[in-house]
């Protein structure tokens, strides 16, 4: 990590405290916040003169079933004053509402309502929180790893309705998913060498 | 008009007598005889009118179609920002579940008769989003589709071949009654 | 005399509308002729391409990228090829780079042809249309003879580009730029001083640095505010940091000078076209690992190992080592990223893109309240807005 980023994240850290933890991101600074501390933080960068993040670029769920809180929200910072990029990182689960950001930055009304649609991650205080993209009327949070690719309906027109009706999705050729794990890879079953290796 | 639902001639010696003799008839007599069904066909196809209706790539190339070099006026086709206006709809890209009831909707709005070309591989059949869980599988679910035109997205001549192909298919299949 | 009770009007405007720039809808509320409040509705061109990625390989996402802004396919292709090498941890030999900023900048200017040109046609004047479109033939033809297509290139690929240029290509590049110019003149001398035009533009959607900031602006937007910030410049990638050019900035953030911004963005352009033409290193395109790039056909024919790779990179394609990167470049538009995580298997875990036209058309409430309904039309055109890379 370059040297200039490295005071920086010193300098958050010795503002902001215990409320934030470096994460390893290579060459990027990434810092996790708890959901409580953001505003906080985020307000901080904004507004602190060696920070001056003035800019969210970018605002984004990704979802990990597998973990006790399963979204993880993702801010993207860009000082164009220092030329330094920070990224936040957050946790929720499918209840618990996120501060809305969208009074700090105005940039993240619309980046919230995105992954409310997408996701299903609840924003407290956003003005106007309705889903972006997807259909009126959709149901389900598309990109949460537990909805499928092809989803839940389709659309056709009824000749005899006279409009456009949604049925359930049949597909003339299922999405065609290989399995890429090598068997030469990992423990084989029965393979009690491998496992007393 | 004899020329209509033969084979179309091309410049030359013959093509230029027959029009001679045309003119000469014109000339002569003040007006020509023709079957109304054949003038009819002649005229539709000679003036289709597409709406300006892009969905997504493909509209870049549609619109490159209708610009200075493929210069779809001078088959008398000229874009026409109103459905009730037009008579040949383009659906130009991806069309989604959301999209779907606006576009039947625009479709219905067309006067009669009305013609669709489905340009490129979305609209044909969903293409490369196939399988998304937003994207109507082929517009043919939604409107009927008379020219199918590949690619992804297909060139620009690819498109005027596709709208020659409906001028074909109009002078072939066109009658007087709706 | 009695009051009169006055009602706000509300209009519908699109999905289909010529002045859309594709299938836009927005639900306007108007008092009299003046925009009270905007309520754009996205997503009729949600395609869940996002969604789509996580089920793709690595080089089965890329064309996914042509398609997001399809009027600048490459540049789209440049924000994920370079996240991916960042992840892979693998450089570029110099030709591809340079063959990657020489066509990001072909991309620009095909972009902005298609932009202004397309806007002159919003606020009322045909003839830039005609002209401009026959300059992007020519550009689409250096796309074809170097991908073979003329949109949609999947030319930008991790580790390089695609193929080696064709031979005689780059003469006629420098052909093609040196008489470029005098389109330029020629559009600048319909449209500059024009009395329409500049009734439709000067002083319609104007915005503020500090608000241009908020909203996240990027490229055109914010440079017309008078912020100098491009992302070659400030974060080079490539080879941008070895090219000399200029950062054009405008002076009151409204429609004319984002117009204004965009024709000297171009003019800047051709001189990186330039220095790329004459600068242009020899040697191979792609990085020489087996493990990214396929091996060549003639190899294959020899040799075992070569067919063994070949069939693996299409079949299965590489793994990326566990990870994350948020990786941006300058698109015409402005800042396009894509944050990529990988878990280190061979498909992307998340890909989440960074749209410039998302964070702009965010704003149209804001930059249109209290404008007349005809300026709405303006300051969409002065947008730039394409609705692939918004919708996603």
């Amino acid at each position: 990590m370059d040297e200039a980023l490295i005071d920086l994240a010193e300098h958050v850290e010795a503002a902001v405290g215990e409320k934030v933890a470096r994460e390893d991101g290579g060459e990027e600074l990434v810092l996790r916040v708890g959901r409580d501390a953001l505003l906080e933080v985020l307000t901080f960068l904004r507004d602190d003169a060696n920070c001056h993040f003035k800019c969210l670029v970018d605002l984004c769920g990704v979802d990990y079933p597998e973990h006790p809180e399963r979204f993880e929200i993702v801010y993207n910072l860009l000082s164009h004053r220092h030329n330094f990029r920070i990224r936040i990182k957050t946790s929720t689960d499918e209840d618990a509402p996120v501060p809305s950001v969208s009074g700090l930055f105005s940039s993240a009304g619309w980046f919230e309502r995105e992954a409310w649609d997408l996701y299903g991650i609840f924003f407290s205080d956003h003005p106007d929180l309705r889903r972006l993209l997807t259909d009126y009327g959709f149901e389900g949070f598309p990109m949460r790893k537990d909805f499928p690719l092809t989803g839940y309906v389709e659309v056709r027109y009824d000749d005899e309705q006279k409009r456009v009706v949604y049925e359930p999705v049949s597909l003339t050729q299922e999405f065609r998913t290989f399995d890429y794990l090598s068997p030469w890879e990992g423990p084989l079953p029965g393979d009690e060498k491998a496992e007393s290796a | 008009m004899g020329v209509i639902g033969q084979p179309a001639l091309g410049p030359g010696a013959e093509q230029d007598a027959l029009l001679r003799g045309v003119n000469d008839e014109l000339q002569d007599r003040g007006y020509v005889v023709a079957q109304l069904d054949k003038l009819v066909n002649w005229a539709r196809s000679g003036s289709l009118w597409p709406m300006t209706f892009g969905l997504a790539c493909c509209a870049v190339e549609m619109m490159h179609t209708a610009c200075s070099r493929y210069d779809l006026d001078r088959f008398g086709i000229v874009f026409r920002p109103s459905p009730r206006q037009s008579d040949v709809m383009i659906v130009a890209g991806t069309l989604t579940n959301k999209m779907a009831p606006a576009l039947r909707k625009v479709y219905d709005q067309m006067a009669e008769p009305r013609w669709v070309i489905s340009m490129g591989s979305c609209a044909n059949g969903g293409g490369y989003y196939h399988y998304s869980y937003s994207v109507v599988r082929g517009c043919d679910r939604v409107v009927p589709v008379d020219v199918y035109v590949p690619g992804c997205p297909p060139t620009a001549e690819a498109l005027l071949y596709g709208v020659l192909l409906l001028q074909k298919k109009i002078q072939r299949t066109g009658t007087i009654t709706r | 005399m009695a009051e009169a009770q006055i009602r706000n009007y509300t209009l519908n405007f699109g999905p289909q509308h010529p002045a859309a720039h594709g299938v836009l809808r927005m639900v306007m509320e108007l008092d009299g002729e003046v925009v009270d409040r905007i309520d754009p509705h996205i997503g009729l061109l949600h395609r869940g391409t996002e969604k789509l990625i996580e089920h793709k390989t690595y080089l089965q996402a890329v064309p996914y990228f042509d398609r997001l802004d399809y009027v600048a396919p490459m540049n789209q292709e440049h924000a994920f090829a370079l996240a991916t090498e960042k992840l892979l941890g693998i450089d570029v030999p110099e030709r591809g780079q340079y063959i990657r900023v020489l066509f990001s900048e072909i991309s620009r200017v095909l972009n902005h042809l298609l932009n202004l040109t397309a806007f002159a046609l919003d606020v009322g004047a045909m003839t830039p249309m005609l002209w401009g479109f026959e300059q992007r033939e020519l550009l689409m033809e250096f796309y074809e003879r170097a991908s073979g297509a003329r949109l949609h290139a999947a030319y930008f690929r991790p580790g390089g580009v695609h193929q080696d240029l064709p031979e005689g290509m780059l003469d006629d590049i420098a052909e093609w730029a040196s008489a470029f110019p005098k389109f330029v003149a020629d559009m600048e001398a319909l449209l500059n001083e024009n009395r329409i035009f500049k009734q439709r533009t000067v002083d319609i959607g104007h915005v503020s640095l500090e608000d241009a900031l908020d909203w996240g602006f990027s490229g055109p937007m914010l440079r017309a505010s008078g912020v100098p910030w491009d992302l070659r410049k400030a974060q080079p990638y490539d080879v941008y940091d070895r090219m000399d050019f200029d950062i054009p900035v405008g002076k009151n953030g409204d429609c004319y000078d984002r117009y204004l911004v965009r024709v000297e963005e171009m003019r800047q352009s051709l001189r990186i076209i330039d220095q790329c033409v004459r600068d242009m290193p020899g040697g191979p395109v792609v990085a020489e690992t087996n493990k990214v790039a396929p091996p060549k056909r003639g190899e294959m024919k020899q040799s075992m190992e070569a067919l063994i790779h070949h069939f693996k990179l299409y079949t299965e394609g590489y793994r990326v080592p566990a990870g994350e990167t948020y990786t941006a470049v300058e698109a015409p538009k402005g800042e396009f990223g894509v944050y990529l995580v990988s878990d280190g298997t061979n498909k992307p875990y998340r890909c989440k893109i960074r749209a410039p036209g998302f964070a702009h058309l965010a704003a149209m409430d804001f930059l249109s309240r209290g404008h007349m309904l005809a300026d709405s039309v303006a300051i969409l055109g002065a947008m730039d807005i394409v609705f692939g890379e918004i919708d996603r």
